[in-house]
Protein backbone atom coordinates (compact mmCIF):
# COMPACT_ATOMS: atom_id res chain seq x y z
CA UNK A 1 0.00 0.00 0.00
CA UNK A 2 2.59 2.11 1.38
CA UNK A 3 4.89 1.42 -1.87
CA UNK A 4 1.85 2.64 -4.33
CA UNK A 5 1.74 6.31 -2.65
CA UNK A 6 5.05 6.78 -2.79
CA UNK A 7 5.28 6.09 -6.58
CA UNK A 8 2.69 8.47 -7.40
CA UNK A 9 3.34 11.51 -5.53
CA UNK A 10 1.19 13.58 -7.88
CA UNK A 11 -1.94 12.21 -5.91
CA UNK A 12 -0.45 14.13 -2.78
CA UNK A 13 -3.05 16.63 -1.62
CA UNK A 14 -5.99 15.25 -4.12
CA UNK A 15 -9.23 13.57 -2.40
CA UNK A 16 -8.61 9.56 -2.71
CA UNK A 17 -12.20 8.79 -3.68
CA UNK A 18 -13.35 6.01 -1.94
CA UNK A 19 -16.04 3.73 -3.25
CA UNK A 20 -19.19 3.93 -1.86
CA UNK A 21 -19.74 0.88 0.27
CA UNK A 22 -22.58 -1.15 -0.98
CA UNK A 23 -26.05 -0.70 0.88
CA UNK A 24 -26.21 -2.98 3.84
CA UNK A 25 -28.15 -5.79 4.12
CA UNK A 26 -30.49 -5.86 6.69
CA UNK A 27 -31.75 -9.37 7.32
CA UNK A 28 -35.29 -9.89 8.28
CA UNK A 29 -36.28 -9.81 12.04
CA UNK A 30 -35.90 -12.94 13.99
CA UNK A 31 -38.99 -13.97 15.84
CA UNK A 32 -39.56 -15.90 19.07
CA UNK A 33 -40.78 -18.83 17.48
CA UNK A 34 -38.23 -18.95 14.35
CA UNK A 35 -38.12 -22.48 13.00
CA UNK A 36 -35.32 -24.66 14.46
CA UNK A 37 -33.19 -21.65 16.18
CA UNK A 38 -30.70 -22.61 19.17
CA UNK A 39 -30.72 -19.71 21.45
CA UNK A 40 -27.74 -18.45 22.95
CA UNK A 41 -26.42 -20.01 26.60
CA UNK A 42 -27.54 -16.72 28.18
CA UNK A 43 -30.57 -16.09 26.61
CA UNK A 44 -31.31 -20.09 27.50
CA UNK A 45 -30.49 -19.41 30.82
CA UNK A 46 -32.62 -16.48 30.81
CA UNK A 47 -35.70 -18.25 29.47
CA UNK A 48 -35.42 -21.15 31.88
CA UNK A 49 -35.51 -18.87 34.83
CA UNK A 50 -38.75 -16.89 33.23
CA UNK A 51 -40.48 -20.00 33.12
CA UNK A 52 -39.34 -20.95 37.07
CA UNK A 53 -40.55 -17.35 37.93
CA UNK A 54 -44.26 -17.85 35.73
CA UNK A 55 -44.49 -21.38 37.97
CA UNK A 56 -44.31 -19.80 40.60
CA UNK A 57 -46.45 -16.80 39.82
CA UNK A 58 -48.94 -19.20 38.62
CA UNK A 59 -48.75 -20.86 41.98
CA UNK A 60 -48.87 -17.52 44.14
CA UNK A 61 -51.91 -16.52 41.92
CA UNK A 62 -53.71 -19.72 42.45
CA UNK A 63 -52.86 -19.18 46.55
CA UNK A 64 -54.55 -15.88 46.50
CA UNK A 65 -57.13 -16.29 44.29
CA UNK A 66 -59.11 -19.09 46.31
CA UNK A 67 -61.57 -18.52 48.68
CA UNK A 68 -59.92 -17.30 52.29
CA UNK A 69 -62.14 -19.93 53.75
CA UNK A 70 -60.12 -22.93 52.03
CA UNK A 71 -57.11 -21.03 51.90
CA UNK A 72 -55.24 -23.16 53.83
CA UNK A 73 -55.17 -26.08 51.63
CA UNK A 74 -53.15 -23.73 48.51
CA UNK A 75 -50.42 -22.67 50.58
CA UNK A 76 -48.72 -19.87 49.14
CA UNK A 77 -44.84 -19.98 47.80
CA UNK A 78 -44.00 -18.24 51.35
CA UNK A 79 -46.11 -20.93 53.30
CA UNK A 80 -44.41 -23.78 51.68
CA UNK A 81 -40.75 -22.21 52.18
CA UNK A 82 -41.32 -21.36 55.78
CA UNK A 83 -42.32 -25.20 56.03
CA UNK A 84 -39.34 -26.22 54.61
CA UNK A 85 -37.01 -23.90 56.51
CA UNK A 86 -39.08 -25.57 59.62
CA UNK A 87 -38.94 -28.69 58.49
CA UNK A 88 -34.90 -28.71 58.23
CA UNK A 89 -34.44 -26.32 60.97
CA UNK A 90 -36.93 -28.14 63.74
CA UNK A 91 -38.15 -31.28 62.57
CA UNK A 92 -34.63 -32.88 61.48
CA UNK A 93 -36.24 -33.55 58.16
CA UNK A 94 -32.28 -34.22 56.88
CA UNK A 95 -32.38 -37.61 58.36
CA UNK A 96 -35.36 -37.90 56.40
CA UNK A 97 -34.02 -36.90 53.05
CA UNK A 98 -31.13 -38.87 53.83
CA UNK A 99 -32.82 -42.11 54.67
CA UNK A 100 -34.55 -41.65 51.09
CA UNK A 101 -31.12 -41.10 49.18
CA UNK A 102 -29.86 -44.38 51.00
CA UNK A 103 -33.21 -46.18 49.82
CA UNK A 104 -32.91 -44.79 46.41
CA UNK A 105 -28.85 -45.61 46.12
CA UNK A 106 -29.53 -49.27 47.40
CA UNK A 107 -32.49 -49.67 45.23
CA UNK A 108 -30.82 -48.62 42.24
CA UNK A 109 -27.76 -49.88 42.50
CA UNK A 110 -28.95 -53.49 43.73
CA UNK A 111 -30.86 -52.89 40.06
CA UNK A 112 -27.99 -51.71 38.12
CA UNK A 113 -25.68 -54.67 39.39
CA UNK A 114 -28.16 -56.86 37.68
CA UNK A 115 -29.82 -55.55 34.68
CA UNK A 116 -26.13 -54.28 33.30
CA UNK A 117 -24.94 -58.02 32.79
CA UNK A 118 -28.35 -59.41 31.72
CA UNK A 119 -28.84 -56.37 29.17
CA UNK A 120 -25.60 -56.80 27.74
CA UNK A 121 -26.01 -60.13 26.99
CA UNK A 122 -29.32 -60.36 25.48
CA UNK A 123 -28.25 -57.36 23.95
CA UNK A 124 -25.07 -59.15 22.48
CA UNK A 125 -26.72 -62.83 22.11
CA UNK A 126 -29.75 -63.30 20.72
CA UNK A 127 -30.59 -66.94 22.14
CA UNK A 128 -30.15 -65.17 25.51
CA UNK A 129 -32.98 -62.28 24.26
CA UNK A 130 -35.18 -65.35 23.42
CA UNK A 131 -34.75 -67.19 26.68
CA UNK A 132 -35.56 -64.11 28.83
CA UNK A 133 -37.20 -61.43 26.83
CA UNK A 134 -40.60 -62.79 27.29
CA UNK A 135 -40.42 -63.20 30.82
CA UNK A 136 -38.72 -59.93 31.76
CA UNK A 137 -40.41 -57.90 29.41
CA UNK A 138 -43.76 -59.13 30.76
CA UNK A 139 -42.75 -58.51 33.90
CA UNK A 140 -42.26 -54.81 33.10
CA UNK A 141 -46.39 -54.44 32.86
CA UNK A 142 -46.71 -55.47 36.41
CA UNK A 143 -47.50 -52.54 38.35
CA UNK A 144 -44.71 -52.09 40.84
CA UNK A 145 -47.34 -50.76 43.63
CA UNK A 146 -49.24 -54.15 43.17
CA UNK A 147 -46.28 -55.76 45.44
CA UNK A 148 -46.89 -53.52 48.28
CA UNK A 149 -49.03 -56.35 49.87
CA UNK A 150 -46.82 -59.36 48.77
CA UNK A 151 -43.80 -57.20 50.34
CA UNK A 152 -45.24 -56.45 53.04
CA UNK A 153 -46.21 -59.98 53.75
CA UNK A 154 -42.57 -60.80 52.92
CA UNK A 155 -40.55 -58.37 54.92
CA UNK A 156 -42.56 -56.45 57.20
CA UNK A 157 -43.11 -52.59 57.45
CA UNK A 158 -38.57 -52.77 57.23
CA UNK A 159 -36.36 -50.92 55.08
CA UNK A 160 -35.96 -54.07 52.87
CA UNK A 161 -39.22 -53.77 51.59
CA UNK A 162 -38.94 -50.31 50.24
CA UNK A 163 -35.93 -50.65 48.62
CA UNK A 164 -37.54 -54.26 47.44
CA UNK A 165 -40.58 -51.69 45.85
CA UNK A 166 -37.71 -49.09 44.24
CA UNK A 167 -36.08 -52.51 42.68
CA UNK A 168 -38.69 -54.16 41.58
CA UNK A 169 -39.99 -50.39 40.02
CA UNK A 170 -36.64 -50.03 37.75
CA UNK A 171 -35.71 -53.23 37.25
CA UNK A 172 -37.34 -54.98 34.40
CA UNK A 173 -37.29 -51.41 32.53
CA UNK A 174 -33.78 -50.98 33.27
CA UNK A 175 -33.07 -54.46 31.55
CA UNK A 176 -34.75 -53.58 28.44
CA UNK A 177 -33.12 -49.92 28.22
CA UNK A 178 -29.66 -51.60 28.22
CA UNK A 179 -30.82 -54.65 25.92
CA UNK A 180 -31.72 -51.95 23.65
CA UNK A 181 -28.48 -49.86 23.96
CA UNK A 182 -26.79 -53.18 23.33
CA UNK A 183 -28.37 -54.12 20.50
CA UNK A 184 -27.87 -50.86 18.92
CA UNK A 185 -23.90 -51.18 18.90
CA UNK A 186 -22.89 -50.53 15.38
CA UNK A 187 -22.67 -53.91 13.58
CA UNK A 188 -19.44 -53.25 11.62
CA UNK A 189 -17.68 -52.41 14.84
CA UNK A 190 -18.01 -55.67 15.54
CA UNK A 191 -17.17 -56.96 12.75
CA UNK A 192 -14.21 -54.84 12.14
CA UNK A 193 -12.33 -56.05 15.23
CA UNK A 194 -13.88 -59.87 14.58
CA UNK A 195 -11.85 -59.56 10.97
CA UNK A 196 -8.47 -57.97 13.13
CA UNK A 197 -8.64 -61.35 14.82
CA UNK A 198 -10.61 -60.22 18.09
CA UNK A 199 -11.68 -63.06 20.24
CA UNK A 200 -15.55 -63.39 21.37
CA UNK A 201 -14.87 -62.23 24.60
CA UNK A 202 -12.48 -59.15 23.44
CA UNK A 203 -15.03 -58.06 21.40
CA UNK A 204 -17.81 -57.78 23.89
CA UNK A 205 -15.75 -56.19 26.60
CA UNK A 206 -13.48 -54.18 23.91
CA UNK A 207 -16.07 -53.01 21.65
CA UNK A 208 -19.02 -53.88 22.58
CA UNK A 209 -19.22 -52.68 26.42
CA UNK A 210 -17.53 -49.64 26.11
CA UNK A 211 -19.58 -48.59 22.77
CA UNK A 212 -22.77 -49.22 24.37
CA UNK A 213 -21.84 -47.64 27.59
CA UNK A 214 -22.88 -43.89 27.15
CA UNK A 215 -26.45 -44.61 25.83
CA UNK A 216 -26.25 -47.46 28.97
CA UNK A 217 -25.71 -44.79 31.18
CA UNK A 218 -28.14 -42.54 29.92
CA UNK A 219 -30.63 -45.18 30.50
CA UNK A 220 -30.09 -44.85 33.73
CA UNK A 221 -30.33 -41.23 33.98
CA UNK A 222 -33.83 -41.90 33.11
CA UNK A 223 -34.11 -44.35 35.16
CA UNK A 224 -33.08 -43.35 38.52
CA UNK A 225 -35.83 -40.21 37.61
CA UNK A 226 -37.98 -43.26 37.89
CA UNK A 227 -36.92 -44.47 41.03
CA UNK A 228 -37.46 -40.92 42.34
CA UNK A 229 -41.12 -41.04 41.34
CA UNK A 230 -41.84 -44.47 42.99
CA UNK A 231 -40.20 -43.25 46.33
CA UNK A 232 -43.37 -42.32 48.12
CA UNK A 233 -45.33 -44.94 46.99
CA UNK A 234 -42.54 -47.25 48.68
CA UNK A 235 -42.63 -45.19 51.91
CA UNK A 236 -45.93 -45.07 52.29
CA UNK A 237 -45.23 -48.60 53.14
CA UNK A 238 -45.41 -48.73 57.35
CA UNK A 239 -44.26 -45.39 57.19
CA UNK A 240 -41.71 -44.22 60.04
CA UNK A 241 -39.11 -42.58 58.18
CA UNK A 242 -37.95 -40.93 54.80
CA UNK A 243 -39.58 -37.86 53.16
CA UNK A 244 -42.54 -39.93 51.95
CA UNK A 245 -43.20 -40.76 55.89
CA UNK A 246 -43.33 -37.21 56.38
CA UNK A 247 -45.56 -36.49 53.83
CA UNK A 248 -47.97 -39.31 55.03
CA UNK A 249 -47.65 -37.77 58.41
CA UNK A 250 -48.52 -34.21 57.88
CA UNK A 251 -51.43 -35.32 55.69
CA UNK A 252 -52.99 -36.75 58.18
CA UNK A 253 -52.76 -33.24 60.20
CA UNK A 254 -53.64 -31.90 56.79
CA UNK A 255 -50.43 -29.65 56.97
CA UNK A 256 -50.39 -28.78 52.78
CA UNK A 257 -47.60 -26.52 53.34
CA UNK A 258 -45.27 -29.79 54.05
CA UNK A 259 -46.85 -31.99 52.10
CA UNK A 260 -45.55 -29.50 48.92
CA UNK A 261 -42.75 -28.51 51.07
CA UNK A 262 -41.80 -32.44 50.64
CA UNK A 263 -42.81 -32.90 47.26
CA UNK A 264 -40.61 -29.87 46.13
CA UNK A 265 -37.48 -31.40 48.01
CA UNK A 266 -37.91 -34.90 45.87
CA UNK A 267 -38.02 -32.50 42.75
CA UNK A 268 -35.27 -31.31 43.53
CA UNK A 269 -33.14 -34.15 44.34
CA UNK A 270 -34.28 -35.58 41.56
CA UNK A 271 -32.83 -32.87 38.99
CA UNK A 272 -29.51 -32.94 41.53
CA UNK A 273 -29.26 -36.82 40.84
CA UNK A 274 -29.77 -36.01 37.03
CA UNK A 275 -27.08 -33.27 37.08
CA UNK A 276 -24.88 -35.86 38.72
CA UNK A 277 -25.57 -38.29 36.08
CA UNK A 278 -24.66 -36.10 33.41
CA UNK A 279 -21.75 -34.89 35.36
CA UNK A 280 -20.40 -38.42 35.24
CA UNK A 281 -21.30 -39.09 31.56
CA UNK A 282 -19.18 -36.09 30.52
CA UNK A 283 -16.04 -36.97 32.97
CA UNK A 284 -16.44 -40.94 31.91
CA UNK A 285 -16.98 -40.12 28.34
CA UNK A 286 -14.89 -37.19 27.53
CA UNK A 287 -14.35 -38.72 23.46
CA UNK A 288 -18.47 -38.57 23.57
CA UNK A 289 -18.91 -35.00 24.90
CA UNK A 290 -19.46 -33.68 21.38
CA UNK A 291 -23.32 -35.55 21.21
CA UNK A 292 -24.86 -33.46 23.59
CA UNK A 293 -24.40 -29.98 21.87
CA UNK B 1 -1.68 -35.84 -0.22
CA UNK B 2 1.43 -34.28 -2.42
CA UNK B 3 3.16 -37.16 -2.23
CA UNK B 4 2.09 -38.90 -4.99
CA UNK B 5 4.43 -37.14 -7.39
CA UNK B 6 7.19 -39.41 -6.08
CA UNK B 7 5.46 -42.29 -7.71
CA UNK B 8 5.22 -40.47 -10.95
CA UNK B 9 7.28 -42.84 -12.04
CA UNK B 10 5.38 -45.47 -13.32
CA UNK B 11 5.45 -48.46 -10.49
CA UNK B 12 5.50 -51.78 -12.07
CA UNK B 13 4.37 -55.02 -9.99
CA UNK B 14 5.05 -58.57 -10.04
CA UNK B 15 2.08 -61.12 -10.11
CA UNK B 16 3.03 -63.22 -12.90
CA UNK B 17 4.43 -66.58 -11.54
CA UNK B 18 3.16 -65.64 -7.84
CA UNK B 19 1.24 -68.82 -6.28
CA UNK B 20 -1.97 -68.19 -5.78
CA UNK B 21 -2.68 -66.34 -2.25
CA UNK B 22 -6.93 -67.74 -2.42
CA UNK B 23 -8.27 -69.62 -3.81
CA UNK B 24 -12.08 -69.93 -3.67
CA UNK B 25 -13.31 -72.92 -5.38
CA UNK B 26 -17.35 -73.77 -6.39
CA UNK B 27 -18.80 -71.28 -3.99
CA UNK B 28 -22.01 -70.85 -3.64
CA UNK B 29 -24.55 -69.14 -0.81
CA UNK B 30 -27.89 -69.80 -0.02
CA UNK B 31 -30.38 -67.91 2.08
CA UNK B 32 -33.52 -69.14 3.41
CA UNK B 33 -33.65 -72.76 2.60
CA UNK B 34 -32.16 -72.26 -0.92
CA UNK B 35 -34.94 -69.79 -2.20
CA UNK B 36 -32.70 -67.00 -2.74
CA UNK B 37 -29.14 -67.73 -4.22
CA UNK B 38 -26.69 -65.01 -3.73
CA UNK B 39 -23.84 -67.35 -5.22
CA UNK B 40 -24.16 -69.74 -8.04
CA UNK B 41 -20.81 -71.78 -8.63
CA UNK B 42 -18.23 -69.21 -8.26
CA UNK B 43 -14.45 -69.50 -8.75
CA UNK B 44 -11.39 -67.72 -9.26
CA UNK B 45 -7.78 -67.33 -7.93
CA UNK B 46 -6.36 -64.45 -6.73
CA UNK B 47 -2.10 -64.31 -7.03
CA UNK B 48 0.25 -62.27 -4.77
CA UNK B 49 0.72 -59.08 -5.09
CA UNK B 50 -2.82 -58.58 -7.71
CA UNK B 51 -5.33 -56.02 -6.86
CA UNK B 52 -8.71 -57.28 -7.94
CA UNK B 53 -11.93 -55.40 -7.90
CA UNK B 54 -15.21 -56.97 -7.52
CA UNK B 55 -17.22 -54.75 -9.62
CA UNK B 56 -21.37 -55.57 -10.74
CA UNK B 57 -24.69 -54.23 -10.08
CA UNK B 58 -26.80 -54.14 -6.59
CA UNK B 59 -27.44 -57.43 -5.70
CA UNK B 60 -24.90 -59.63 -7.79
CA UNK B 61 -23.48 -61.12 -4.74
CA UNK B 62 -19.76 -59.14 -4.57
CA UNK B 63 -20.36 -58.39 -1.24
CA UNK B 64 -21.45 -61.64 -0.12
CA UNK B 65 -18.56 -62.93 -1.74
CA UNK B 66 -16.23 -60.49 0.03
CA UNK B 67 -17.82 -61.40 3.42
CA UNK B 68 -17.24 -64.74 2.40
CA UNK B 69 -13.33 -64.56 1.98
CA UNK B 70 -13.26 -62.18 5.10
CA UNK B 71 -15.05 -64.83 7.24
CA UNK B 72 -17.79 -62.85 8.31
CA UNK B 73 -20.30 -65.60 6.54
CA UNK B 74 -19.97 -69.27 5.59
CA UNK B 75 -21.05 -70.31 2.19
CA UNK B 76 -23.92 -73.11 1.51
CA UNK B 77 -21.14 -74.99 -0.81
CA UNK B 78 -17.82 -74.56 -2.00
CA UNK B 79 -14.47 -74.39 -0.35
CA UNK B 80 -12.43 -70.86 0.09
CA UNK B 81 -8.67 -71.17 1.00
CA UNK B 82 -6.07 -68.92 1.81
CA UNK B 83 -2.85 -69.18 1.95
CA UNK B 84 -3.48 -72.64 1.54
CA UNK B 85 -5.43 -72.61 4.65
CA UNK B 86 -9.40 -73.53 4.68
CA UNK B 87 -11.36 -70.08 6.20
CA UNK B 88 -13.80 -71.30 8.75
CA UNK B 89 -14.00 -67.75 10.26
CA UNK B 90 -12.55 -63.97 10.72
CA UNK B 91 -8.83 -63.20 11.34
CA UNK B 92 -6.15 -60.86 10.79
CA UNK B 93 -4.38 -62.82 7.98
CA UNK B 94 -7.31 -61.09 6.17
CA UNK B 95 -8.14 -57.71 6.87
CA UNK B 96 -11.02 -55.45 6.04
CA UNK B 97 -12.03 -51.86 5.26
CA UNK B 98 -15.44 -51.08 5.56
CA UNK B 99 -17.54 -48.78 4.00
CA UNK B 100 -19.14 -47.76 7.29
CA UNK B 101 -16.81 -45.51 9.09
CA UNK B 102 -15.44 -48.48 12.18
CA UNK B 103 -12.64 -46.41 14.34
CA UNK B 104 -13.54 -46.68 17.84
CA UNK B 105 -14.64 -43.53 18.79
CA UNK B 106 -13.93 -43.84 22.62
CA UNK B 107 -10.11 -44.83 21.35
CA UNK B 108 -7.50 -41.73 20.00
CA UNK B 109 -6.35 -42.00 16.62
CA UNK B 110 -3.13 -43.95 18.08
CA UNK B 111 -5.01 -46.28 20.18
CA UNK B 112 -6.98 -47.12 17.00
CA UNK B 113 -4.08 -48.29 14.88
CA UNK B 114 -2.92 -50.06 17.70
CA UNK B 115 -5.86 -51.76 18.90
CA UNK B 116 -5.77 -54.26 15.97
CA UNK B 117 -1.96 -55.18 16.77
CA UNK B 118 -2.95 -55.61 20.30
CA UNK B 119 -5.24 -58.36 19.42
CA UNK B 120 -2.37 -60.31 17.60
CA UNK B 121 0.02 -59.85 20.24
CA UNK B 122 2.65 -57.38 19.43
CA UNK B 123 4.89 -55.94 21.88
CA UNK B 124 3.57 -52.69 23.12
CA UNK B 125 7.02 -50.68 22.16
CA UNK B 126 6.94 -52.13 18.67
CA UNK B 127 3.26 -51.30 18.39
CA UNK B 128 3.53 -48.07 19.37
CA UNK B 129 6.37 -47.37 16.33
CA UNK B 130 4.30 -49.15 13.78
CA UNK B 131 1.49 -47.23 14.85
CA UNK B 132 3.17 -44.06 13.99
CA UNK B 133 5.08 -44.97 10.78
CA UNK B 134 1.29 -46.07 9.42
CA UNK B 135 -0.35 -42.89 10.65
CA UNK B 136 2.60 -41.03 9.03
CA UNK B 137 2.19 -42.92 5.97
CA UNK B 138 -1.40 -42.10 5.75
CA UNK B 139 -0.58 -38.21 6.78
CA UNK B 140 -2.24 -38.03 10.39
CA UNK B 141 0.63 -37.88 12.19
CA UNK B 142 -1.11 -34.70 13.42
CA UNK B 143 -3.58 -36.07 14.70
CA UNK B 144 -2.40 -39.32 17.04
CA UNK B 145 -3.97 -38.02 19.71
CA UNK B 146 -7.55 -36.64 18.51
CA UNK B 147 -10.82 -38.89 18.54
CA UNK B 148 -12.64 -39.94 15.92
CA UNK B 149 -15.20 -37.48 16.12
CA UNK B 150 -13.38 -34.76 15.33
CA UNK B 151 -12.20 -36.37 12.23
CA UNK B 152 -13.56 -35.68 8.84
CA UNK B 153 -15.03 -38.83 6.79
CA UNK B 154 -11.52 -39.48 4.69
CA UNK B 155 -9.75 -39.25 7.92
CA UNK B 156 -11.44 -41.75 9.39
CA UNK B 157 -11.21 -43.96 6.32
CA UNK B 158 -7.11 -43.63 6.60
CA UNK B 159 -7.08 -44.51 10.26
CA UNK B 160 -8.66 -47.48 9.21
CA UNK B 161 -6.59 -48.18 6.63
CA UNK B 162 -3.36 -47.61 8.95
CA UNK B 163 -5.17 -50.09 11.67
CA UNK B 164 -5.68 -52.81 8.95
CA UNK B 165 -2.09 -52.15 7.09
CA UNK B 166 -0.79 -52.17 10.56
CA UNK B 167 -1.80 -55.75 11.35
CA UNK B 168 0.41 -56.90 7.94
CA UNK B 169 -2.40 -59.13 6.46
CA UNK B 170 -2.26 -61.27 3.84
CA UNK B 171 -5.21 -59.97 1.91
CA UNK B 172 -6.66 -56.73 2.00
CA UNK B 173 -10.15 -57.01 1.55
CA UNK B 174 -12.30 -53.38 1.00
CA UNK B 175 -15.89 -53.06 0.75
CA UNK B 176 -16.94 -50.14 -1.18
CA UNK B 177 -14.14 -47.91 1.36
CA UNK B 178 -14.72 -44.78 -0.98
CA UNK B 179 -18.22 -44.64 -1.24
CA UNK B 180 -19.55 -42.41 1.62
CA UNK B 181 -16.42 -39.80 0.79
CA UNK B 182 -17.42 -36.72 -1.95
CA UNK B 183 -15.60 -36.96 -4.90
CA UNK B 184 -12.70 -35.08 -4.01
CA UNK B 185 -11.90 -36.84 -1.23
CA UNK B 186 -12.54 -39.83 -2.82
CA UNK B 187 -10.19 -39.22 -5.30
CA UNK B 188 -7.45 -38.60 -3.15
CA UNK B 189 -7.74 -41.29 -1.33
CA UNK B 190 -7.59 -43.75 -4.75
CA UNK B 191 -3.98 -41.93 -5.07
CA UNK B 192 -3.64 -42.93 -1.58
CA UNK B 193 -4.22 -46.49 -2.01
CA UNK B 194 -2.53 -47.03 -4.74
CA UNK B 195 0.67 -45.52 -2.97
CA UNK B 196 0.53 -47.38 0.17
CA UNK B 197 -0.32 -51.37 -1.73
CA UNK B 198 2.67 -50.25 -4.04
CA UNK B 199 4.98 -49.95 -1.08
CA UNK B 200 3.13 -52.83 1.40
CA UNK B 201 3.23 -55.07 -1.05
CA UNK B 202 -0.23 -56.18 -0.49
CA UNK B 203 -2.56 -58.80 -2.48
CA UNK B 204 -6.31 -56.80 -2.75
CA UNK B 205 -9.87 -57.18 -3.34
CA UNK B 206 -11.46 -54.45 -3.61
CA UNK B 207 -15.45 -53.85 -3.93
CA UNK B 208 -16.91 -50.72 -5.93
CA UNK B 209 -19.94 -49.36 -8.07
CA UNK B 210 -17.32 -47.27 -9.49
CA UNK B 211 -16.17 -48.63 -12.67
CA UNK B 212 -13.98 -45.81 -13.21
CA UNK B 213 -12.65 -46.60 -9.84
CA UNK B 214 -12.05 -50.11 -10.87
CA UNK B 215 -10.08 -49.53 -14.09
CA UNK B 216 -7.80 -47.25 -11.98
CA UNK B 217 -7.06 -49.17 -8.92
CA UNK B 218 -7.18 -52.81 -10.55
CA UNK B 219 -5.14 -55.18 -12.18
CA UNK B 220 -7.76 -57.26 -12.69
CA UNK B 221 -11.87 -56.73 -12.67
CA UNK B 222 -14.02 -59.74 -12.00
CA UNK B 223 -17.47 -58.46 -13.09
CA UNK B 224 -20.44 -60.51 -11.32
CA UNK B 225 -23.74 -60.57 -12.66
CA UNK B 226 -26.82 -60.73 -10.52
CA UNK B 227 -29.51 -62.91 -9.04
CA UNK B 228 -27.63 -65.86 -8.72
CA UNK B 229 -24.44 -64.33 -8.72
CA UNK B 230 -22.03 -65.42 -10.83
CA UNK B 231 -18.72 -63.89 -12.54
CA UNK B 232 -19.81 -62.80 -15.57
CA UNK B 233 -16.03 -61.65 -17.15
CA UNK B 234 -12.65 -61.97 -15.86
CA UNK B 235 -10.36 -59.24 -16.92
CA UNK B 236 -7.20 -58.89 -16.77
CA UNK B 237 -6.14 -54.81 -17.49
CA UNK B 238 -3.61 -55.75 -20.07
CA UNK B 239 -3.71 -52.50 -21.25
CA UNK B 240 -1.64 -51.20 -18.05
CA UNK B 241 1.26 -53.22 -19.62
CA UNK B 242 1.79 -54.81 -16.22
CA UNK B 243 2.26 -51.01 -14.47
CA UNK B 244 0.47 -49.68 -12.19
CA UNK B 245 -0.65 -45.55 -12.90
CA UNK B 246 -0.29 -43.47 -9.95
CA UNK B 247 -2.00 -40.51 -11.99
CA UNK B 248 -5.40 -40.74 -13.35
CA UNK B 249 -4.71 -38.61 -16.64
CA UNK B 250 -1.84 -40.44 -17.27
CA UNK B 251 -3.79 -44.24 -17.09
CA UNK B 252 -7.08 -42.25 -19.40
CA UNK B 253 -4.23 -41.57 -22.06
CA UNK B 254 -3.62 -44.98 -22.68
CA UNK B 255 -4.60 -47.09 -25.65
CA UNK B 256 -7.42 -49.47 -24.64
CA UNK B 257 -8.83 -47.51 -21.44
CA UNK B 258 -11.46 -46.21 -23.24
CA UNK B 259 -12.47 -49.66 -25.12
CA UNK B 260 -12.49 -51.15 -21.44
CA UNK B 261 -14.49 -48.48 -19.47
CA UNK B 262 -17.00 -48.61 -23.03
CA UNK B 263 -16.94 -52.31 -22.41
CA UNK B 264 -17.20 -52.20 -18.45
CA UNK B 265 -20.31 -49.70 -18.88
CA UNK B 266 -22.20 -52.01 -21.23
CA UNK B 267 -21.61 -54.93 -18.98
CA UNK B 268 -23.16 -53.16 -16.55
CA UNK B 269 -26.25 -51.94 -18.58
CA UNK B 270 -27.15 -55.19 -20.07
CA UNK B 271 -27.40 -55.94 -16.11
CA UNK B 272 -29.64 -53.38 -15.36
CA UNK B 273 -31.71 -53.94 -18.67
CA UNK B 274 -32.52 -57.53 -17.41
CA UNK B 275 -33.02 -56.78 -13.56
CA UNK B 276 -35.89 -54.02 -14.79
CA UNK B 277 -37.05 -56.10 -17.64
CA UNK B 278 -38.14 -58.62 -15.16
CA UNK B 279 -36.37 -61.45 -15.35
Amino acid sequence: MRKMTEERPASVGSIVQTPAAAPLFIPPKRRFLELREQPSPNRSLLLGALGVICFFAVWELGHYLTDASSRRFVPSVENVAAALYRLFAEQDFLTDVLVSCRRIFISFLAASAIALPIGILMGCFGNMRALLNPTLSGCRYLPAASFIPLLLVWFGPTDTAKIALLFLGVIFFLISLILDNTNAVQKELVEASLTMGASRRKVLTGVVVPAAMPAIVDSMRNMIAVAWTYLVIAEIVGAQDGIGAVMMRAGRFLSVDVIMASILTIGLLGVITDLLFRAASRLLFPWNIERRS
Amino acid sequence: MTKIASLHAHASYDVGHAHPVLRAHRISKEYVNGTFTALDDVSFELKENQITAFVGPSGCGKTTMLRIIAGLEHPTRGRLEVSGKPVVGPGPDRGMIFQAYTSFPWLTVLENVEYGMKIIGIPAAERRERAMSFLKLVHLQKFVDSYPRSLSGGMKQRVALARTLAQNPNVLLMDEPFGALDAQVRWEMQELMIELIEREKKTVVAITHDIAEAIYLADRIIFFSRQPGRIKADINLDFKNGKRYPLKEELIKLPGYVDLEYRLFAMMREEIRDASSGE
